[in-house]
């Protein structure tokens, strides 16, 4: 695994890349990241997922956006959802330049597969993109996690809250990380079902679970030629918080994307 | 303020994370900050990050990285455990930053399992100079039983909780369920610290405590609402009556917060009161680097 940081040299961001484990590929992999604990949850799965590919002779990068994980700056500094977008497109670009790879997969998973999806419509040098629980939209995310606050219990016997709440600024406090209102207006913007990949050659939406929603997605996407649905049943909750620091590891969708990416 | 990736040893380095400050003065102490159970380096709710940006900003370097197998780290051959791996590890980054730093002394910062192999790593390098932990080992004191015991006599459920579960050890020999069993996974999708957490005999912590006192070893612990074996601010000091820490401890008590203190209203505070910790303790150590009889507290 290679640590480095690259873009904007103000503000670089935190990727780590990992070469190709086999015969290389004249292939890469970007791996965008989901949002705040869930963040740090998927770290380890990412970290597999990375490695796998680059058992198959992929050269992998897993980045952080803006404002969260190593890259610079916080998400309070102003950083929209925009920002992550273009930061797909900076991970995308430093990929391709640093190992002058022809071909680029993006994957994401849940908030990140809004990202990645929404970025790679917005180009026209992706060859795949698969799309990982992925939330289909802003206004869908934010009510989930809405109603996440507002269907949580106080702590037993007066120990601790989670601090998860909606304050008077427009943001929301979610496991230890926040939303801020500029990021969620932005990221309202942003629609799976709206964006048009058409320019990607491959797209795979890969579910742990059925919901409305995929089912949604499936419909507004599979009249895409490369359009595949694949249902690998696995655990998903990766906002569950513990004392024992215990994280998901879904081998089931893992093995599904390694398997998509012959 | 800068940071760098690190890869610190061979063959198989352990990855990490420099917030160099812009005036670097290899005098002062440099803080290491270790995982906390399987997190990454980035720390539980970004609470490392913000740590190392916030200490390096008033002139210190920081640097956290990967034990081995964790985060960004890969896995690294040997039969050592955690608790040897984790000492060694962190020697490791000490001994890289003082060949290509010049930096001496170095205090740690850990939360959880990270104060633990602080604490065990203060004991065994004497490069240590001051070590801060949120959750780390803590004991019960007569004060304890009462703020614990006397609030169930007015709670009919939280009796009949702790009588079952009492009950049901002792006729059914009911254990303790697994992390993955709470969270409802199967136990092949669900991963855990292999580390399993164990406090001490009080008396062999106290015994530390004061090896680390005679050596001038500035310790901040600092406990959350998310410990269920501390229950009071003074109950450290209480629980360690037996040891003479003169003005090398400072200890505080968060008990709104959750154990990886997701309140992010309290975290601005926390992140604060550490870095002007440290930055306390690394100018008593320029300003007397010998002795080192300043600390703050």
């Amino acid at each position: 695994m290679i640590p480095q940081f690259f873009g904007n040299a103000d503000a670089p961001l935190y990727g780590v890349y990992l070469p190709p484990k086999a015969t290389p590929r004249d292939a890469g992999v970007v791996l965008c990241y989901p949002f705040g604990q869930e963040y740090m949850r998927a770290h380890r799965a990412y970290r597999q997922l990375a490695l796998l590919l680059s058992k198959k002779g992929y050269h992998v990068l897993r980045f952080d956006y803006r404002g969260t994980g190593d890259s610079s700056g916080d998400i309070e500094d102003g950083v929209t959802a925009q920002d992550w977008i273009d930061d797909v497109g900076l991970a995308v670009n430093e990929l391709r330049e640093s190992t002058g790879v022809s071909s680029i997969a993006v994957v994401g998973l849940r908030l990140g597969a809004l990202i990645a999806g929404v970025a790679c419509a917005a180009r026209n040098d992706i060859d795949q993109l698969i799309v990982w629980d992925p939330i289909l939209d802003g206004f869908e995310y934010e009510h989930e996690l809405l109603q996440e606050i507002s269907n949580e219990k106080p702590s037993m016997w007066g120990g601790p809250s989670s601090g998860n709440l909606h304050d008077t600024e427009g943001s929301i406090h979610f496991n230890g990380f926040r939303l801020t209102q500029k990021f969620r207006e932005s990221m309202r913007k942003l629609s799976l079902r709206d964006a048009r990949p058409t320019t990607v050659k491959k797209i795979l939406q890969a579910v742990s679970h059925e919901a409305p929603g995929f089912t949604d997605l499936k419909a507004a996407w599979q009249s895409h030629p490369g359009y595949r649905y694949q249902l690998a049943p696995a655990p998903h909750d990766w906002n569950y918080v513990d004392n024992f620091g215990g994280i998901l590891l879904p081998q089931p969708v893992i093995q599904a994307i390694v398997n998509a990416m012959d | 303020m800068k940071e760098r990736a690190l890869r610190i040893g061979k063959p198989t380095p352990l990855i990490g994370i420099a917030s160099e400050p812009d005036n670097f003065n290899p005098d002062l102490p440099a803080v290491l900050i270790l995982n906390s159970g399987v997190m990454h380096h980035v720390g539980t709710c970004r609470l490392s990050v913000k740590i190392a940006r916030a200490i390096a900003d008033k002139g210190l370097l920081v640097v956290r990285f990967d034990f081995s197998g964790i985060g960004d780290s890969e896995p690294r051959r040997g039969a050592l455990s955690f608790e040897e791996s984790s000492i060694a590890e962190t020697r490791e980054v000490m001994d890289y930053l003082q060949k290509t730093r010049g930096i001496s002394q170095f205090i740690l910062y850990g939360l959880c399992s990270g104060a633990d192999a602080s604490y065990c790593t203060g004991l065994a390098d004497e490069r240590v100079v001051g070590m801060m932990k949120i959750d780390p080992y803590c004991y019960r004191t007569w004060q304890y039983s009462l703020r614990y015991y006397v609030p169930l006599l007015f709670h009919m459920d939280r009796w009949q909780s702790f009588l079952s579960k009492k009950i049901a050890r002792v006729v059914g020999g009911k254990k303790d369920k697994a992390p993955n069993e709470i969270a409802g996974v199967d136990e092949q999708y669900f991963e855990v610290p292999t580390y399993t957490r164990r406090f001490p005999p009080r008396d062999q912590v106290a015994e530390g405590l004061r090896k680390l006192v005679a050596r001038d070893v500035s310790v901040f612990v600092a406990f959350t609402g998310g410990e269920p074996e501390y229950l009071y601010l003074n109950q450290y000091r209480q629980s360690f009556r037996d040891v003479d820490f003169r003005n090398l401890l400072r200890v505080d008590y968060y008990p709104e917060a959750n154990h990886i203190i997701t309140q992010l209203d309290y975290q601005p505070r926390i992140v604060a009161g550490i870095a002007d910790w440290v930055l306390n303790v690394a100018r008593g150590r320029i300003a007397n680097p010998d002795a080192n009889k300043t600390a703050a507290a």
